[in-house]
Protein backbone atom coordinates (compact mmCIF):
# COMPACT_ATOMS: atom_id res chain seq x y z
CA UNK A 1 0.00 0.00 0.00
CA UNK A 2 2.66 2.36 0.48
CA UNK A 3 4.69 1.81 -2.00
CA UNK A 4 1.46 2.22 -4.17
CA UNK A 5 1.41 6.00 -3.02
CA UNK A 6 4.88 6.64 -3.49
CA UNK A 7 3.89 6.38 -7.43
CA UNK A 8 4.38 9.69 -8.79
CA UNK A 9 1.11 9.67 -11.33
CA UNK A 10 -0.55 13.19 -11.09
CA UNK A 11 -3.99 12.86 -10.61
CA UNK A 12 -4.79 14.20 -14.49
CA UNK A 13 -2.75 11.09 -15.61
CA UNK A 14 -4.83 8.80 -13.62
CA UNK A 15 -8.20 10.62 -15.01
CA UNK A 16 -6.59 10.06 -18.81
CA UNK A 17 -6.62 5.85 -18.29
CA UNK A 18 -9.23 5.53 -16.60
CA UNK A 19 -10.90 7.81 -19.19
CA UNK A 20 -9.55 5.08 -22.05
CA UNK A 21 -10.55 2.23 -20.18
CA UNK A 22 -13.93 3.69 -19.22
CA UNK A 23 -15.24 6.17 -21.35
CA UNK A 24 -18.36 6.61 -20.13
CA UNK A 25 -17.03 6.87 -16.43
CA UNK A 26 -17.81 10.22 -15.48
CA UNK A 27 -21.17 10.24 -17.07
CA UNK A 28 -24.12 9.43 -15.47
CA UNK A 29 -25.27 5.76 -15.40
CA UNK A 30 -29.05 6.65 -16.16
CA UNK A 31 -28.83 8.22 -19.06
CA UNK A 32 -32.28 9.12 -18.76
CA UNK A 33 -34.07 9.88 -15.54
CA UNK A 34 -37.97 10.63 -14.87
CA UNK A 35 -38.83 11.91 -11.46
CA UNK A 36 -42.59 12.14 -10.49
CA UNK A 37 -43.64 12.67 -13.99
CA UNK A 38 -47.52 13.34 -14.59
CA UNK A 39 -49.01 12.94 -18.30
CA UNK A 40 -52.29 14.76 -19.00
CA UNK A 41 -54.56 15.35 -22.00
CA UNK A 42 -56.50 18.55 -21.50
CA UNK A 43 -58.39 17.58 -17.75
CA UNK A 44 -58.12 13.43 -18.71
CA UNK A 45 -55.07 12.16 -16.20
CA UNK A 46 -52.82 9.50 -19.01
CA UNK A 47 -50.07 8.85 -16.50
CA UNK A 48 -49.18 9.95 -12.69
CA UNK A 49 -46.13 9.45 -10.88
CA UNK A 50 -43.90 7.91 -12.87
CA UNK A 51 -40.16 7.37 -11.31
CA UNK A 52 -37.94 5.72 -13.53
CA UNK A 53 -34.54 4.86 -14.30
CA UNK A 54 -33.23 3.80 -17.87
CA UNK A 55 -29.10 2.59 -17.67
CA UNK A 56 -26.89 3.18 -20.21
CA UNK A 57 -26.76 0.20 -22.96
CA UNK A 58 -29.61 -1.37 -21.61
CA UNK A 59 -32.80 -2.74 -23.72
CA UNK A 60 -36.25 -1.64 -21.14
CA UNK A 61 -39.33 -3.22 -22.49
CA UNK A 62 -43.12 -0.55 -21.90
CA UNK A 63 -45.83 -3.57 -21.33
CA UNK A 64 -49.23 -3.17 -20.66
CA UNK A 65 -52.97 -3.41 -21.68
CA UNK A 66 -53.66 -0.55 -24.91
CA UNK A 67 -54.47 3.03 -23.95
CA UNK A 68 -52.74 2.60 -20.61
CA UNK A 69 -50.01 5.34 -21.56
CA UNK A 70 -47.00 3.23 -22.86
CA UNK A 71 -46.97 5.92 -26.48
CA UNK A 72 -47.48 8.95 -24.70
CA UNK A 73 -44.92 7.99 -21.99
CA UNK A 74 -42.16 7.59 -24.87
CA UNK A 75 -43.37 10.39 -27.04
CA UNK A 76 -42.71 12.47 -24.10
CA UNK A 77 -38.84 11.33 -23.51
CA UNK A 78 -38.13 13.36 -26.88
CA UNK A 79 -40.99 15.88 -26.53
CA UNK A 80 -42.85 14.60 -29.65
CA UNK A 81 -45.77 15.29 -27.23
CA UNK A 82 -45.10 19.03 -26.93
CA UNK A 83 -47.28 20.02 -29.62
CA UNK A 84 -49.80 18.02 -29.20
CA UNK A 85 -53.11 20.12 -28.21
CA UNK A 86 -53.87 19.43 -24.17
CA UNK A 87 -50.84 17.85 -23.22
CA UNK A 88 -49.40 18.72 -20.04
CA UNK A 89 -47.04 17.72 -18.04
CA UNK A 90 -45.15 18.00 -14.19
CA UNK A 91 -41.81 16.34 -13.01
CA UNK A 92 -39.22 16.09 -15.09
CA UNK A 93 -37.55 14.23 -17.49
CA UNK A 94 -33.67 14.25 -17.75
CA UNK A 95 -31.38 13.26 -20.17
CA UNK A 96 -27.64 12.49 -18.56
CA UNK A 97 -28.60 14.43 -15.54
CA UNK A 98 -30.25 17.88 -17.55
CA UNK A 99 -34.32 18.31 -18.06
CA UNK A 100 -35.20 17.94 -21.41
CA UNK A 101 -37.15 20.89 -20.63
CA UNK A 102 -34.68 22.86 -19.83
CA UNK A 103 -33.93 26.31 -21.69
CA UNK A 104 -30.48 25.23 -22.78
CA UNK A 105 -31.31 22.03 -24.17
CA UNK A 106 -31.88 22.47 -27.77
CA UNK A 107 -34.48 20.38 -28.90
CA UNK A 108 -33.12 19.61 -31.99
CA UNK A 109 -30.48 18.33 -30.22
CA UNK A 110 -32.50 16.60 -28.08
CA UNK A 111 -34.27 14.79 -31.13
CA UNK A 112 -30.91 13.90 -32.39
CA UNK A 113 -29.66 12.55 -29.43
CA UNK A 114 -32.85 10.68 -28.33
CA UNK A 115 -34.49 9.10 -31.61
CA UNK A 116 -37.47 6.96 -32.96
CA UNK A 117 -39.08 4.42 -34.36
CA UNK A 118 -42.70 4.10 -35.39
CA UNK A 119 -45.31 1.65 -35.02
CA UNK A 120 -45.46 1.76 -39.43
CA UNK A 121 -42.56 2.14 -41.43
CA UNK A 122 -42.54 5.48 -42.35
CA UNK A 123 -39.75 5.93 -45.13
CA UNK A 124 -40.06 9.57 -46.70
CA UNK A 125 -41.35 9.91 -50.57
CA UNK A 126 -37.27 10.29 -51.77
CA UNK A 127 -34.95 7.55 -52.81
CA UNK A 128 -33.59 5.00 -50.78
CA UNK A 129 -30.05 6.51 -50.10
CA UNK A 130 -31.98 9.70 -49.69
CA UNK A 131 -33.39 8.13 -46.96
CA UNK A 132 -30.74 7.02 -44.93
CA UNK A 133 -28.77 10.18 -45.35
CA UNK A 134 -32.11 12.67 -44.63
CA UNK A 135 -31.40 13.27 -41.14
CA UNK A 136 -27.55 13.15 -41.13
CA UNK A 137 -27.97 16.14 -43.68
CA UNK A 138 -30.29 17.72 -41.73
CA UNK A 139 -28.06 17.99 -39.25
CA UNK A 140 -24.99 18.98 -41.01
CA UNK A 141 -23.40 15.52 -40.05
CA UNK A 142 -21.92 14.32 -43.12
CA UNK A 143 -22.39 16.03 -47.12
CA UNK A 144 -21.33 15.18 -50.56
CA UNK A 145 -18.99 11.67 -50.76
CA UNK A 146 -19.59 11.65 -47.37
CA UNK A 147 -23.10 10.76 -47.43
CA UNK A 148 -22.47 7.22 -49.83
CA UNK A 149 -20.15 6.02 -46.82
CA UNK A 150 -23.01 7.29 -44.10
CA UNK A 151 -25.51 5.67 -46.46
CA UNK A 152 -23.53 2.48 -46.85
CA UNK A 153 -22.48 2.17 -43.05
CA UNK A 154 -25.64 2.46 -41.39
CA UNK A 155 -28.01 0.22 -44.24
CA UNK A 156 -24.96 -2.76 -43.89
CA UNK A 157 -25.28 -2.28 -40.15
CA UNK A 158 -28.82 -2.90 -40.06
CA UNK A 159 -28.42 -5.84 -42.54
CA UNK A 160 -30.51 -4.36 -45.68
CA UNK A 161 -27.04 -3.62 -47.62
CA UNK A 162 -26.97 -6.63 -49.60
CA UNK A 163 -30.67 -6.54 -50.67
CA UNK A 164 -30.66 -2.90 -51.78
CA UNK A 165 -27.21 -1.81 -53.02
CA UNK A 166 -28.15 -2.43 -56.53
CA UNK A 167 -31.57 0.26 -55.86
CA UNK A 168 -30.06 2.39 -54.13
CA UNK A 169 -31.94 5.62 -56.07
CA UNK A 170 -35.31 3.59 -55.96
CA UNK A 171 -38.46 4.19 -54.49
CA UNK A 172 -38.46 3.10 -50.58
CA UNK A 173 -42.04 2.00 -50.87
CA UNK A 174 -40.75 -1.01 -53.05
CA UNK A 175 -39.35 -2.64 -50.20
CA UNK A 176 -41.00 -5.17 -48.33
CA UNK A 177 -42.63 -3.35 -44.58
CA UNK A 178 -39.75 -5.19 -42.65
CA UNK A 179 -37.29 -3.68 -45.09
CA UNK A 180 -39.12 -0.35 -44.89
CA UNK A 181 -38.65 -0.53 -41.19
CA UNK A 182 -34.98 -1.76 -41.53
CA UNK A 183 -34.16 1.36 -43.57
CA UNK A 184 -36.01 3.94 -40.79
CA UNK A 185 -34.08 2.67 -38.12
CA UNK A 186 -30.68 3.02 -40.71
CA UNK A 187 -32.13 6.34 -41.14
CA UNK A 188 -32.86 6.78 -37.04
CA UNK A 189 -29.20 5.38 -36.20
CA UNK A 190 -27.56 8.05 -38.96
CA UNK A 191 -27.67 10.93 -36.84
CA UNK A 192 -26.00 9.14 -34.37
CA UNK A 193 -28.35 8.53 -31.48
CA UNK A 194 -27.98 7.58 -27.78
CA UNK A 195 -31.14 6.35 -26.82
CA UNK A 196 -33.96 5.18 -29.98
CA UNK A 197 -37.68 4.92 -28.80
CA UNK A 198 -39.24 2.19 -30.82
CA UNK A 199 -43.05 2.10 -30.48
CA UNK A 200 -44.13 -1.40 -31.67
CA UNK A 201 -41.54 -1.87 -33.60
CA UNK A 202 -42.62 -5.21 -35.27
CA UNK A 203 -46.34 -5.25 -34.79
CA UNK A 204 -46.48 -4.62 -39.01
CA UNK A 205 -44.16 -7.36 -39.50
CA UNK A 206 -44.45 -10.78 -40.09
CA UNK A 207 -42.75 -13.94 -37.57
CA UNK A 208 -39.22 -13.63 -40.01
CA UNK A 209 -38.81 -10.32 -40.31
CA UNK A 210 -39.58 -9.36 -36.32
CA UNK A 211 -36.98 -12.17 -35.75
CA UNK A 212 -34.68 -10.31 -37.48
CA UNK A 213 -35.00 -6.94 -36.22
CA UNK A 214 -35.13 -7.67 -32.53
CA UNK A 215 -31.62 -9.51 -33.29
CA UNK A 216 -30.82 -5.92 -34.62
CA UNK A 217 -31.84 -4.39 -31.51
CA UNK A 218 -29.71 -6.76 -29.08
CA UNK A 219 -26.48 -5.96 -31.25
CA UNK A 220 -27.34 -2.07 -30.90
CA UNK A 221 -26.77 -2.55 -27.16
CA UNK A 222 -24.51 -1.54 -25.13
CA UNK A 223 -24.09 1.40 -27.70
CA UNK A 224 -27.16 2.39 -27.45
CA UNK A 225 -29.81 2.48 -24.92
CA UNK A 226 -33.37 1.53 -26.09
CA UNK A 227 -37.01 1.82 -24.92
CA UNK A 228 -39.30 -0.35 -26.54
CA UNK A 229 -42.94 -0.25 -26.36
CA UNK A 230 -44.36 -4.23 -27.27
CA UNK A 231 -47.78 -5.93 -26.72
CA UNK A 232 -45.67 -9.15 -27.62
CA UNK A 233 -44.76 -10.35 -23.97
CA UNK A 234 -42.46 -13.11 -25.70
CA UNK A 235 -40.71 -10.30 -27.48
CA UNK A 236 -40.26 -8.36 -24.01
CA UNK A 237 -38.65 -11.49 -22.56
CA UNK A 238 -36.33 -12.15 -25.59
CA UNK A 239 -34.84 -8.71 -25.81
CA UNK A 240 -35.26 -7.02 -22.91
CA UNK A 241 -33.01 -6.25 -19.87
CA UNK A 242 -35.73 -4.40 -17.70
CA UNK A 243 -39.78 -4.44 -18.19
CA UNK A 244 -42.06 -1.74 -17.11
CA UNK A 245 -45.80 -2.67 -16.55
CA UNK A 246 -47.88 0.06 -17.34
CA UNK A 247 -52.35 -0.41 -16.02
CA UNK A 248 -54.61 2.31 -15.29
CA UNK A 249 -52.39 5.24 -15.77
CA UNK A 250 -49.72 4.02 -13.46
CA UNK A 251 -46.21 2.41 -13.44
CA UNK A 252 -47.62 -0.31 -11.79
CA UNK A 253 -44.65 -2.50 -11.54
CA UNK A 254 -40.65 -2.36 -12.95
CA UNK A 255 -37.96 -4.19 -12.65
CA UNK A 256 -35.40 -7.20 -14.24
CA UNK A 257 -37.24 -8.89 -17.11
CA UNK A 258 -36.86 -11.97 -15.87
CA UNK A 259 -37.83 -11.27 -12.09
CA UNK A 260 -40.88 -8.96 -13.65
CA UNK A 261 -42.07 -12.01 -15.82
CA UNK A 262 -41.34 -14.82 -13.08
CA UNK A 263 -42.40 -13.28 -9.66
CA UNK A 264 -44.31 -10.28 -10.40
CA UNK A 265 -44.68 -8.99 -7.10
CA UNK A 266 -47.91 -7.13 -8.02
CA UNK A 267 -51.69 -9.00 -8.73
CA UNK A 268 -52.11 -6.99 -12.01
CA UNK A 269 -48.75 -7.89 -13.35
CA UNK A 270 -49.34 -11.52 -12.55
CA UNK A 271 -52.50 -11.44 -14.32
CA UNK A 272 -51.26 -9.25 -17.15
CA UNK A 273 -47.61 -11.29 -18.17
CA UNK A 274 -49.53 -14.65 -17.55
CA UNK A 275 -52.25 -13.85 -20.71
CA UNK A 276 -55.19 -13.49 -17.99
CA UNK A 277 -56.25 -9.85 -18.77
CA UNK A 278 -56.92 -7.95 -22.22
CA UNK B 1 -78.22 -13.14 -30.29
CA UNK B 2 -80.46 -13.59 -33.13
CA UNK B 3 -78.93 -12.93 -36.70
CA UNK B 4 -82.09 -11.10 -38.74
CA UNK B 5 -81.16 -12.83 -42.11
CA UNK B 6 -83.73 -11.22 -43.56
CA UNK B 7 -83.15 -7.51 -42.79
CA UNK B 8 -80.34 -7.48 -45.83
CA UNK B 9 -81.35 -6.48 -48.87
CA UNK B 10 -82.37 -8.59 -51.65
CA UNK B 11 -79.30 -9.12 -53.93
CA UNK B 12 -80.87 -7.83 -56.92
CA UNK B 13 -81.73 -5.04 -55.46
CA UNK B 14 -78.36 -4.29 -54.62
CA UNK B 15 -77.32 -4.76 -58.38
CA UNK B 16 -79.55 -2.41 -59.28
CA UNK B 17 -78.38 0.15 -56.89
CA UNK B 18 -74.69 -0.68 -57.72
CA UNK B 19 -75.43 0.02 -61.08
CA UNK B 20 -77.79 2.68 -60.68
CA UNK B 21 -74.99 4.55 -59.26
CA UNK B 22 -72.24 3.51 -62.16
CA UNK B 23 -74.65 5.11 -64.45
CA UNK B 24 -75.03 8.34 -62.86
CA UNK B 25 -71.02 8.56 -62.40
CA UNK B 26 -70.84 8.07 -66.14
CA UNK B 27 -73.80 10.30 -66.65
CA UNK B 28 -71.62 13.33 -64.88
CA UNK B 29 -68.69 12.47 -66.37
CA UNK B 30 -70.19 12.83 -70.17
CA UNK B 31 -71.28 16.18 -68.88
CA UNK B 32 -67.98 17.12 -68.46
CA UNK B 33 -66.04 14.81 -71.03
CA UNK B 34 -68.82 16.03 -73.55
CA UNK B 35 -68.65 19.91 -74.16
CA UNK B 36 -65.29 19.58 -73.73
CA UNK B 37 -64.27 17.19 -76.79
CA UNK B 38 -67.09 19.31 -78.36
CA UNK B 39 -65.94 22.88 -78.02
CA UNK B 40 -62.27 21.23 -78.93
CA UNK B 41 -63.42 19.65 -81.83
CA UNK B 42 -65.35 23.24 -82.95
CA UNK B 43 -62.20 25.21 -82.94
CA UNK B 44 -60.01 22.89 -84.42
CA UNK B 45 -62.64 21.95 -87.01
CA UNK B 46 -62.98 25.60 -87.82
CA UNK B 47 -59.27 26.72 -87.37
CA UNK B 48 -57.42 24.23 -88.99
CA UNK B 49 -58.59 24.01 -92.85
CA UNK B 50 -57.81 27.95 -92.97
CA UNK B 51 -54.29 27.23 -90.72
CA UNK B 52 -51.36 28.95 -92.08
CA UNK B 53 -48.33 29.19 -90.28
CA UNK B 54 -47.38 32.47 -90.58
CA UNK B 55 -50.25 33.71 -87.91
CA UNK B 56 -47.48 32.59 -85.45
CA UNK B 57 -44.73 34.88 -87.32
CA UNK B 58 -46.83 37.99 -88.75
CA UNK B 59 -47.79 40.75 -86.81
CA UNK B 60 -51.47 41.58 -86.58
CA UNK B 61 -53.06 44.48 -88.59
CA UNK B 62 -56.33 45.48 -87.18
CA UNK B 63 -58.94 42.20 -88.31
CA UNK B 64 -56.26 41.22 -90.68
CA UNK B 65 -53.01 40.09 -90.38
CA UNK B 66 -51.30 37.23 -87.93
CA UNK B 67 -51.03 36.81 -84.28
CA UNK B 68 -47.10 36.70 -83.75
CA UNK B 69 -48.11 39.96 -80.84
CA UNK B 70 -50.88 38.52 -79.45
CA UNK B 71 -49.32 34.78 -78.96
CA UNK B 72 -46.33 36.88 -77.08
CA UNK B 73 -48.64 38.89 -75.27
CA UNK B 74 -49.88 36.04 -73.86
CA UNK B 75 -46.84 34.14 -73.33
CA UNK B 76 -45.43 37.29 -71.37
CA UNK B 77 -48.41 37.58 -69.50
CA UNK B 78 -48.71 34.27 -68.17
CA UNK B 79 -45.26 33.98 -67.11
CA UNK B 80 -46.09 37.54 -64.99
CA UNK B 81 -49.00 35.53 -63.84
CA UNK B 82 -47.17 32.77 -63.07
CA UNK B 83 -44.46 34.27 -60.97
CA UNK B 84 -46.64 36.86 -58.82
CA UNK B 85 -49.69 34.67 -58.50
CA UNK B 86 -47.40 31.50 -57.85
CA UNK B 87 -45.35 32.83 -55.58
CA UNK B 88 -48.02 34.81 -53.69
CA UNK B 89 -50.50 32.03 -53.83
CA UNK B 90 -48.07 29.11 -52.42
CA UNK B 91 -46.68 31.33 -49.95
CA UNK B 92 -50.88 31.62 -48.71
CA UNK B 93 -51.50 28.10 -49.10
CA UNK B 94 -48.22 27.80 -47.24
CA UNK B 95 -49.05 30.23 -44.27
CA UNK B 96 -52.74 28.44 -44.41
CA UNK B 97 -51.69 24.96 -43.96
CA UNK B 98 -48.80 25.00 -41.91
CA UNK B 99 -48.01 28.41 -39.85
CA UNK B 100 -51.24 30.35 -38.79
CA UNK B 101 -51.85 29.19 -35.12
CA UNK B 102 -54.70 26.55 -34.58
CA UNK B 103 -57.44 27.72 -32.72
CA UNK B 104 -58.07 26.96 -29.37
CA UNK B 105 -61.01 24.10 -30.54
CA UNK B 106 -57.93 22.16 -32.62
CA UNK B 107 -59.63 24.05 -36.20
CA UNK B 108 -57.41 25.13 -38.65
CA UNK B 109 -56.29 28.75 -38.05
CA UNK B 110 -55.58 31.70 -39.88
CA UNK B 111 -59.81 32.42 -40.57
CA UNK B 112 -59.69 35.90 -41.58
CA UNK B 113 -57.07 35.39 -44.40
CA UNK B 114 -59.00 32.38 -45.32
CA UNK B 115 -62.18 34.59 -45.24
CA UNK B 116 -59.86 37.00 -47.38
CA UNK B 117 -59.25 34.70 -49.94
CA UNK B 118 -62.81 33.55 -50.14
CA UNK B 119 -63.90 36.82 -50.64
CA UNK B 120 -61.37 37.51 -53.32
CA UNK B 121 -62.44 34.26 -55.17
CA UNK B 122 -66.15 35.18 -55.16
CA UNK B 123 -65.17 38.59 -57.25
CA UNK B 124 -66.54 38.69 -60.36
CA UNK B 125 -63.36 39.14 -62.41
CA UNK B 126 -65.02 41.91 -64.37
CA UNK B 127 -65.82 43.87 -60.95
CA UNK B 128 -61.82 43.09 -60.54
CA UNK B 129 -60.72 44.06 -63.93
CA UNK B 130 -62.90 47.74 -63.88
CA UNK B 131 -60.94 48.44 -60.32
CA UNK B 132 -57.54 47.82 -61.74
CA UNK B 133 -58.34 50.05 -64.54
CA UNK B 134 -59.33 52.41 -61.96
CA UNK B 135 -56.39 52.04 -59.33
CA UNK B 136 -53.84 51.51 -61.27
CA UNK B 137 -54.05 52.63 -64.79
CA UNK B 138 -55.75 56.14 -64.21
CA UNK B 139 -55.31 56.53 -60.64
CA UNK B 140 -51.39 55.48 -60.74
CA UNK B 141 -51.46 56.74 -64.76
CA UNK B 142 -50.01 53.43 -65.46
CA UNK B 143 -52.34 53.75 -68.14
CA UNK B 144 -53.03 50.16 -70.30
CA UNK B 145 -49.89 48.08 -69.88
CA UNK B 146 -48.80 44.70 -68.70
CA UNK B 147 -48.13 45.54 -65.01
CA UNK B 148 -51.68 46.41 -64.34
CA UNK B 149 -53.22 43.21 -66.27
CA UNK B 150 -50.61 41.23 -64.39
CA UNK B 151 -51.81 42.25 -61.11
CA UNK B 152 -55.59 41.98 -61.79
CA UNK B 153 -55.06 38.46 -63.11
CA UNK B 154 -52.51 37.83 -60.31
CA UNK B 155 -55.61 38.41 -57.95
CA UNK B 156 -57.88 37.01 -59.20
CA UNK B 157 -56.32 33.61 -59.48
CA UNK B 158 -54.13 33.64 -56.03
CA UNK B 159 -57.49 32.31 -54.02
CA UNK B 160 -57.27 29.30 -56.50
CA UNK B 161 -53.50 29.04 -56.19
CA UNK B 162 -53.51 29.37 -52.22
CA UNK B 163 -56.73 26.91 -51.80
CA UNK B 164 -55.28 23.97 -53.24
CA UNK B 165 -51.82 24.31 -52.04
CA UNK B 166 -53.37 24.44 -48.52
CA UNK B 167 -55.34 21.39 -49.04
CA UNK B 168 -52.05 19.65 -51.06
CA UNK B 169 -49.90 20.49 -48.16
CA UNK B 170 -53.19 19.53 -45.35
CA UNK B 171 -53.11 15.55 -47.25
CA UNK B 172 -49.50 15.30 -46.56
CA UNK B 173 -49.43 12.21 -44.19
CA UNK B 174 -48.53 13.12 -40.72
CA UNK B 175 -46.65 9.83 -40.55
CA UNK B 176 -43.86 12.40 -42.64
CA UNK B 177 -43.98 14.91 -40.40
CA UNK B 178 -43.79 12.96 -37.30
CA UNK B 179 -40.80 11.03 -38.80
CA UNK B 180 -38.89 14.41 -39.72
CA UNK B 181 -39.39 15.91 -36.46
CA UNK B 182 -38.35 12.80 -34.72
CA UNK B 183 -34.92 13.45 -36.56
CA UNK B 184 -34.40 16.59 -35.44
CA UNK B 185 -35.27 18.26 -38.73
CA UNK B 186 -36.81 22.13 -38.25
CA UNK B 187 -40.20 22.49 -39.72
CA UNK B 188 -39.08 24.96 -42.29
CA UNK B 189 -36.25 22.54 -43.20
CA UNK B 190 -38.70 18.97 -42.74
CA UNK B 191 -41.54 21.72 -44.91
CA UNK B 192 -38.67 22.10 -47.59
CA UNK B 193 -37.20 18.78 -48.27
CA UNK B 194 -40.18 16.55 -47.19
CA UNK B 195 -43.51 17.78 -46.99
CA UNK B 196 -43.67 19.88 -49.87
CA UNK B 197 -42.07 17.35 -52.46
CA UNK B 198 -45.21 14.86 -51.49
CA UNK B 199 -47.57 17.95 -51.67
CA UNK B 200 -46.25 19.05 -55.10
CA UNK B 201 -48.58 17.23 -57.22
CA UNK B 202 -51.74 19.06 -55.80
CA UNK B 203 -49.63 22.57 -55.75
CA UNK B 204 -48.52 21.78 -59.76
CA UNK B 205 -52.50 21.13 -60.75
CA UNK B 206 -53.57 24.41 -58.65
CA UNK B 207 -51.18 26.67 -60.45
CA UNK B 208 -52.00 24.88 -63.77
CA UNK B 209 -55.84 25.66 -63.28
CA UNK B 210 -54.48 29.16 -62.52
CA UNK B 211 -52.46 29.83 -65.40
CA UNK B 212 -55.03 28.03 -67.77
CA UNK B 213 -57.46 30.74 -66.56
CA UNK B 214 -55.80 33.39 -66.18
CA UNK B 215 -54.65 32.68 -70.34
CA UNK B 216 -58.27 32.43 -71.08
CA UNK B 217 -59.24 35.55 -69.42
CA UNK B 218 -61.19 38.01 -71.29
CA UNK B 219 -62.77 40.64 -69.02
CA UNK B 220 -59.98 42.09 -66.60
CA UNK B 221 -57.47 42.60 -69.66
CA UNK B 222 -60.06 44.81 -71.75
CA UNK B 223 -59.67 46.80 -69.27
CA UNK B 224 -56.13 46.81 -67.68
CA UNK B 225 -54.30 45.24 -70.76
CA UNK B 226 -55.50 47.55 -73.48
CA UNK B 227 -54.82 46.05 -77.23
CA UNK B 228 -52.10 47.20 -79.77
CA UNK B 229 -50.23 45.87 -82.86
CA UNK B 230 -46.77 45.53 -82.12
CA UNK B 231 -45.21 43.08 -80.30
CA UNK B 232 -44.84 43.77 -75.80
CA UNK B 233 -42.16 46.29 -75.39
CA UNK B 234 -39.43 45.96 -71.99
CA UNK B 235 -41.25 48.33 -69.99
CA UNK B 236 -43.84 47.36 -67.82
CA UNK B 237 -46.46 50.30 -67.81
CA UNK B 238 -47.21 52.84 -70.44
CA UNK B 239 -47.77 50.55 -72.99
CA UNK B 240 -50.19 48.58 -74.31
CA UNK B 241 -50.06 44.99 -74.93
CA UNK B 242 -52.55 42.32 -77.00
CA UNK B 243 -53.19 38.92 -75.83
CA UNK B 244 -55.10 36.12 -77.54
CA UNK B 245 -58.59 36.09 -75.96
CA UNK B 246 -59.16 39.86 -77.53
CA UNK B 247 -58.89 38.70 -81.12
CA UNK B 248 -60.86 35.42 -80.17
CA UNK B 249 -63.16 37.87 -78.94
CA UNK B 250 -63.27 41.08 -81.01
CA UNK B 251 -62.54 39.34 -84.57
CA UNK B 252 -65.36 36.72 -83.89
CA UNK B 253 -67.64 39.76 -83.84
CA UNK B 254 -66.58 41.33 -87.02
CA UNK B 255 -68.70 40.89 -90.16
CA UNK B 256 -65.69 39.51 -92.75
CA UNK B 257 -64.47 35.95 -92.94
CA UNK B 258 -60.86 37.15 -93.00
CA UNK B 259 -61.05 38.19 -89.02
CA UNK B 260 -63.36 35.12 -88.32
CA UNK B 261 -60.08 32.76 -89.35
CA UNK B 262 -57.78 34.52 -87.41
CA UNK B 263 -60.66 34.36 -84.39
CA UNK B 264 -60.52 30.85 -84.62
CA UNK B 265 -56.84 30.44 -84.84
CA UNK B 266 -56.04 32.64 -81.88
CA UNK B 267 -58.94 30.35 -80.08
CA UNK B 268 -56.68 26.91 -81.62
CA UNK B 269 -53.28 28.61 -80.35
CA UNK B 270 -54.87 28.82 -76.53
CA UNK B 271 -56.29 25.11 -76.72
CA UNK B 272 -52.68 23.99 -77.95
CA UNK B 273 -51.04 26.46 -75.43
CA UNK B 274 -53.30 25.24 -72.80
CA UNK B 275 -53.12 21.59 -73.39
CA UNK B 276 -49.12 21.68 -73.98
CA UNK B 277 -49.30 23.52 -70.18
CA UNK B 278 -51.40 20.45 -68.71
CA UNK B 279 -48.56 17.53 -70.84
CA UNK B 280 -45.53 19.23 -69.16
CA UNK B 281 -46.77 20.06 -65.79
CA UNK B 282 -48.25 15.82 -65.55
CA UNK B 283 -44.49 15.06 -66.94
CA UNK B 284 -42.95 17.37 -64.30
CA UNK B 285 -45.23 16.08 -61.38
CA UNK B 286 -44.06 12.39 -62.53
CA UNK B 287 -40.19 13.37 -62.40
CA UNK B 288 -40.83 14.23 -58.71
CA UNK B 289 -43.00 12.02 -58.03
CA UNK B 290 -41.05 8.72 -58.29
CA UNK B 291 -40.16 8.10 -54.76
CA UNK B 292 -44.11 8.48 -54.09
CA UNK B 293 -46.01 6.14 -51.97
CA UNK B 294 -48.86 6.59 -54.76
CA UNK B 295 -46.07 5.94 -57.58
CA UNK B 296 -44.86 2.34 -57.30
N1 LIG C 1 -53.70 13.47 -28.56
C1 LIG C 1 -54.45 12.96 -27.58
N2 LIG C 1 -55.44 13.69 -27.05
C2 LIG C 1 -56.22 13.21 -26.06
N3 LIG C 1 -56.08 12.00 -25.53
C3 LIG C 1 -55.11 11.19 -26.01
C4 LIG C 1 -54.24 11.63 -27.06
N4 LIG C 1 -53.38 10.64 -27.34
C5 LIG C 1 -53.68 9.63 -26.52
N5 LIG C 1 -54.71 9.95 -25.70
C6 LIG C 1 -55.30 9.10 -24.66
O1 LIG C 1 -54.28 8.71 -23.78
C7 LIG C 1 -54.47 7.39 -23.34
C8 LIG C 1 -53.20 6.60 -23.54
O2 LIG C 1 -52.93 6.49 -24.91
P1 LIG C 1 -51.62 5.79 -25.47
O3 LIG C 1 -51.63 5.94 -26.93
O4 LIG C 1 -50.46 6.30 -24.72
O5 LIG C 1 -51.87 4.28 -25.06
P2 LIG C 1 -50.97 3.01 -25.40
O6 LIG C 1 -50.62 2.39 -24.09
O7 LIG C 1 -49.87 3.36 -26.29
O8 LIG C 1 -52.01 2.09 -26.13
P3 LIG C 1 -51.75 1.07 -27.34
O9 LIG C 1 -51.16 -0.12 -26.71
O10 LIG C 1 -53.12 0.80 -27.87
O11 LIG C 1 -50.87 1.74 -28.33
C9 LIG C 1 -55.66 6.84 -24.12
O12 LIG C 1 -56.76 6.86 -23.27
C10 LIG C 1 -55.84 7.82 -25.25
O13 LIG C 1 -57.19 7.93 -25.56
MG1 LIG D 1 -49.40 2.95 -28.38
Amino acid sequence: MDEFRKTDISPDEIKSVLEVLDPDGERPRNVITTSGLNLRFGDQQILSGVNMDFPRGTITALIGPTGSGKSTFLRTLNRMNDKVRGFRHEGDVALEGRSIWSSDQDLLDLRRRVGMLFQRPNPFPMSIKDNVVAGAKAHGIAKGKQLDVVAETRLREVGLWDAVKDRLNDSPYRLSGGQQQLLCLARALAVGPEVLLLDEPTSALDPLSTESVERLLRELTPALTLIVVTHNLGQARRVSDNTMFFYEGKLVEHGATNDLFNQPRETNTARYVNGLMG
Amino acid sequence: MTIVTQSYPKTSWRRFKASAFRVMTLLALLFVVGPALWLVLGVVVRAVPNWKWSVLTTLSQGTSGGLENAVVGTLVIMVGVLLVAGSVGVLTGIHLAELAPARKNGKAGGGLFRLAVDVLAGFPSIVLGYAGYVALCVALHWGFSLLPAILILSLMVVPYIAKSTESALRQVPTAYREGAEALGMTAGYSLRKVVLKSALPGIVTGLLIALAVAGGETAPLLYTAGATNSLPSWSLVHHPISYLTYYVWTDYNQPSAQAHVVSYDAALILVVLVLTLLVVSRLVVARTQRHSESFR
